[in-house]
């Protein structure tokens, strides 16, 4: 017994999974489908297993990838790609045009289960020139169109899903995918494991690695003691792990800006926030700087107004960004109407109080400190907001889709593009704080339409400038993705976890001989 | 006893049909929905079109209605999230489950047992002490703590044992890995059935020890190890057997967090994550499958027990 004992934790130094295989985490099973899948964990294979047309470099701008070259129409309502030759897919038969047509009429048909139509409302189909060349033709020119090419949007083989809704090729979602990607699928463990093994054929540069296992670990904590123990080798964390790696020998932090905005929505069809001066005190009233040091560890880059940092093309760096003003935020206040009672508490003429729910998913330590941090800012001012906490799908689907909130602390996570037209442009399905500006309305309806880059830009700073003015949303921070990473693991794109991944083939281990 | 035994059958289904009303009903109510409908991105039209793929556009009866209709012919949904048939998904988790739950209990049993005993034989010596207390602790200490700790010394710092997960993936290592894997996570989730079952045996066996019986025993000079471990454990059994019956929906339907912690690819954490994405057909059916566990198991106690007392049959 002792025996046996010892001789089963004895030899236990086994290298997990040997040295050639990079393993990452996911948080559920994956469907092998980039049109229809609706989580992170199934994009984050998606985009090893299934090129698009271009995919973003280190700058987020699109590359080609299984596209060469692209050309568009001098009028922009056409854009021609020239496809990459000799690309196979992972059961060898060859990619052609056809698979783009295919793929793209999934994309803009809702009865396949696709999950990337409004991505592509404006496209209008798209036509086969020849076997390597397809043209798409768009309803109105349409500036995005590369980089959400290099978004979600991987490319599908024809030849094994024709015929049939997306949703019930089980077999191809769940285990048997077939892309034209660095790794192809090699055996799914339901609820444990993805094993991808390096694609031979694979069209860009060689694999660095011989295999990709993704391990479904569903807990954050869980997934920080694995790369300790030596059991995964890139993670994505919040702030509140840090400690938990920082000074761990053989891990090493890295952060890279993303797009996305963290925000306090206010519904701008209530009273209360219907008045830009108003959404502009609150704006004043919140002191960013001590949440990005002490909620994100610094971890953040501060806010101007919606476009983040991560586009350098297009964020407004001549503004500094919206300073901590207390005092200006009373007399905004004070100017629409809200004066201090006798308790402090802001009042209007009639007499009511300044309060309201503030909502925030359960469950995220981020933003459930950000939300204590804001309530705490507005209360210095004599605004009283009460906290609610519920879950995520609840919070979405019962209050903010309804638009039946008052304010609720979310985010944006959008493509690397700063068209931010189904969010802000009045009366789109995703303007959930119910804002309406009609300079904004036309400023970004003529920045998806531009495509001279430095027009787009003008086009933008306008927006941005505006965006002070008239805030839409209350932009708290733009994070930086923080990743813990083994120190034997190098070729990590400067990227977020998920762009980084379309470029899998770049990972690989440093031999062992050269570390120390 | 043929008729015991359809009688609680039907009892059983009974129960079944209960718990897959009640759980339906408050499904439907509780906040959100699925998860596929979570995302803010979604457009009006691809939220229309996908409430209608999954049939929850139509009132909550006639959703009822029909999954009851299929249920009843064994069919029970395609999952939401996994796309695949319930069952099948279950199907594939199960094992592990199974494999998970089944260690627990036997180090439930082997374990508990006999420590129970131990400290019942000499009430108040160190050794009841420690393990009247330890028994305490493992109680108290909630699962996901004590995995972590177990994971920090173990697979952290000693790296003695592997953080999680049921092989090692990507490789095939064989039978020692697998052992490797399971040891971590079935101490945890034996420990607090454990130490349940040493509480209730040695309370049982104190019991059994102050009957006449047992004094008629030792006044006829057999010998106090004899006593204890054959005459005065078979009579305790019987108490500590439906304790143990108890362990088992706990073990299979409970496991939801040791398998989070470990990253154990079994049913519990299917379970959490079916209800935390509302999906409807999956939820149902770990419901159903845990359910129909609990009545076997339940049954199953009561067989132990009639067998183990001779009272009980003829009741």
């Amino acid at each position: 017994m002792c025996m046996s004992l010892s001789l089963l934790l004895g030899c236990t130094r086994a290298p997990a999974g040997g040295d050639d295989t990079l393993r990452l985490p996911l948080i559920n099973d994956p469907i092998f489908n980039p049109v229809i899948a609706p989580d992170i964990g199934s994009v984050m294979v998606n985009k090893v297993l299934f090129p698009g047309l271009v995919r973003p470099d280190e700058q987020l701008r699109p590359v080609p990838d299984l596209a060469v070259s692209w050309q568009a129409a001098a009028d922009g309502m056409s854009w021609t790609f020239v496809l990459r030759p000799n690309v196979t897919w992972h059961d060898g038969a060859p990619f052609s045009a056809r698979d783009v047509k295919f793929t793209f009429d999934q994309i803009l048909d809702l009865a396949s289960g696709s999950r990337l139509r409004s991505d592509f409302s404006a496209v209008d189909g798209v036509d086969i020139v020849d076997s390597l060349t397809v043209r798409f033709r768009l309803k109105a020119p349409f500036a995005p169109l590369l980089p959400l090419l290099g978004y979600n949007a991987g490319i599908l083989p024809e030849h094994i899903l024709k015929g049939r809704k997306l949703t019930d090729a089980v077999a191809f979602n769940r285990t048997t995918p077939v892309g034209t990607g660095p790794f192809r699928i090699e055996r799914v463990v339901p609820g444990a494991s993805v094993t991808l093994v390096r694609n031979a054929s694979y069209f860009g540069a060689a694999p660095g690695v011989a295999r990709m296992v993704f391990k479904v670990v569903p807990d954050i904590n869980a997934q920080v003691a694995q790369l300790r123990a030596g059991e995964l080798d890139l993670i994505t964390i919040e702030p509140a792990n840090l400690g938990s790696v920082e000074g761990v020998a053989g891990v090493r932090v890295l952060q890279v800006p993303v797009v996305q905005h963290w925000y306090v929505g206010f519904n701008a069809s209530t009273p209360m926030f219907s008045s830009p001066i108003v959404r502009r005190a609150l704006g004043f009233a919140v002191n960013r700087q001590a949440i990005a040091a002490g909620v994100l560890k610094g971890y953040a880059d501060l806010p101007g107004g919606t476009i983040p940092v991560a586009l350098r093309d297009f964020y407004d760096s001549a503004a500094a960004p919206v300073p901590y003003a207390p005092d200006s935020a009373r007399r905004l206040l004070a100017s629409a109407g809200w004066n201090p009672g006798p308790d402090g508490t802001l009042k209007n003429a009639k007499g009511e109080p300044f309060a309201f729910e503030l909502l925030v998913d359960k469950g995220n330590p981020t933003r459930e400190q950000s939300a204590l941090a804001v309530q705490q800012d507005l209360g210095k001012i004599g605004v009283r907001a009460t906290i609610r906490t519920m879950e995520f799908a609840a919070l979405v689907r019962d209050r903010v889709l309804p638009a039946t909130y008052a304010a609720v602390l979310i985010w944006w996570t959008t493509p690397p593009d700063p068209d931010q037209y189904a969010f802000y442009v009045t009366g789109q399905d995703n303007n959930h704080v119910k804002w309406s500006n009609r300079t904004a309305d036309s400023l970004l309806s003529l920045g998806r339409a531009t495509q001279d880059p430095i027009q787009r830009r003008a086009i933008y700073t306008a927006f941005q400038r505006l965006e002070r003015d008239d805030p839409p949303v209350l932009v708290l921070f733009y994070p930086r993705e923080i990743q813990a990473a083994s120190t034997r693991l190098e070729g990590i794109p400067a990227l977020g976890i998920r762009d980084a991944l379309r470029h899998s083939e770049r990972f690989r281990f440093a031999r062992q001989d050269t570390i120390r | 006893m043929i008729r015991f035994l359809l009688r609680r059958l039907g009892h059983g289904l009974f129960v079944l049909f209960v718990v897959s009303t009640v759980t339906f009903a408050i499904m439907s109510a509780a906040p959100g929905g699925p998860s596929l409908l979570a995302d803010p991105k979604l457009s009006v039209a691809e939220r229309a079109a996908i409430e209608s793929r999954l049939g929850i556009d139509q009132p909550v009866t006639v959703q009822y209605t029909r999954w009851l209709g299929r249920a009843v012919r064994g069919d029970l949904g395609a999952s939401f999230l996994y796309q695949t048939s319930s069952l099948s998904t279950i199907g594939s988790r199960l094992p592990q489950t199974l494999l998970l739950a089944g260690t627990a209990l036997l180090l439930t049993i082997g374990i508990g047992i006999p420590l129970g005993m131990s400290a019942a034989a000499r009430p108040g010596s160190r050794l009841d002490r420690i393990v009247t207390s330890s028994s305490g602790i493992a109680l108290a200490v909630p699962a996901f703590w004590l995995g972590m700790i177990l994971i920090l010394v173990f697979a952290v710092w000693a790296r003695l044992l592997p953080a999680g997960g049921a092989v090692t993936e990507g490789v095939s290592l064989g039978l020692l890995d697998r052992l490797r894997h399971l040891i971590l996570p079935a101490l945890v989730l034996a420990a607090a059935g454990c130490a349940e079952v040493v509480r209730y045996t040695r309370s049982a066996a104190l019991t059994t020890l102050a009957l006449p019986f047992v004094q008629a025993l030792r006044a006829r000079g057999i010998s106090p190890a004899r006593v204890l471990w054959r005459h005065g454990l078979r009579h305790a059994l019987v108490s500590v057997v439906s304790v143990i019956g108890l362990q088992l929906p706990r073990l299979v339907g409970g496991a939801a967090i040791t398998e989070t912690v470990f990253s154990w690819p079994g049913m519990g954490r299917l379970g959490v994550e079916a209800a935390l994405g509302r999906d409807y057909p999956l939820v149902m059916a770990v419901t159903l499958v845990v359910s129909a566990g609990v009545v076997v198991a339940s049954i199953m106690a009561d067989l132990a027990q009639m067998l183990l007392d001779p009272r009980i049959r003829t009741a």
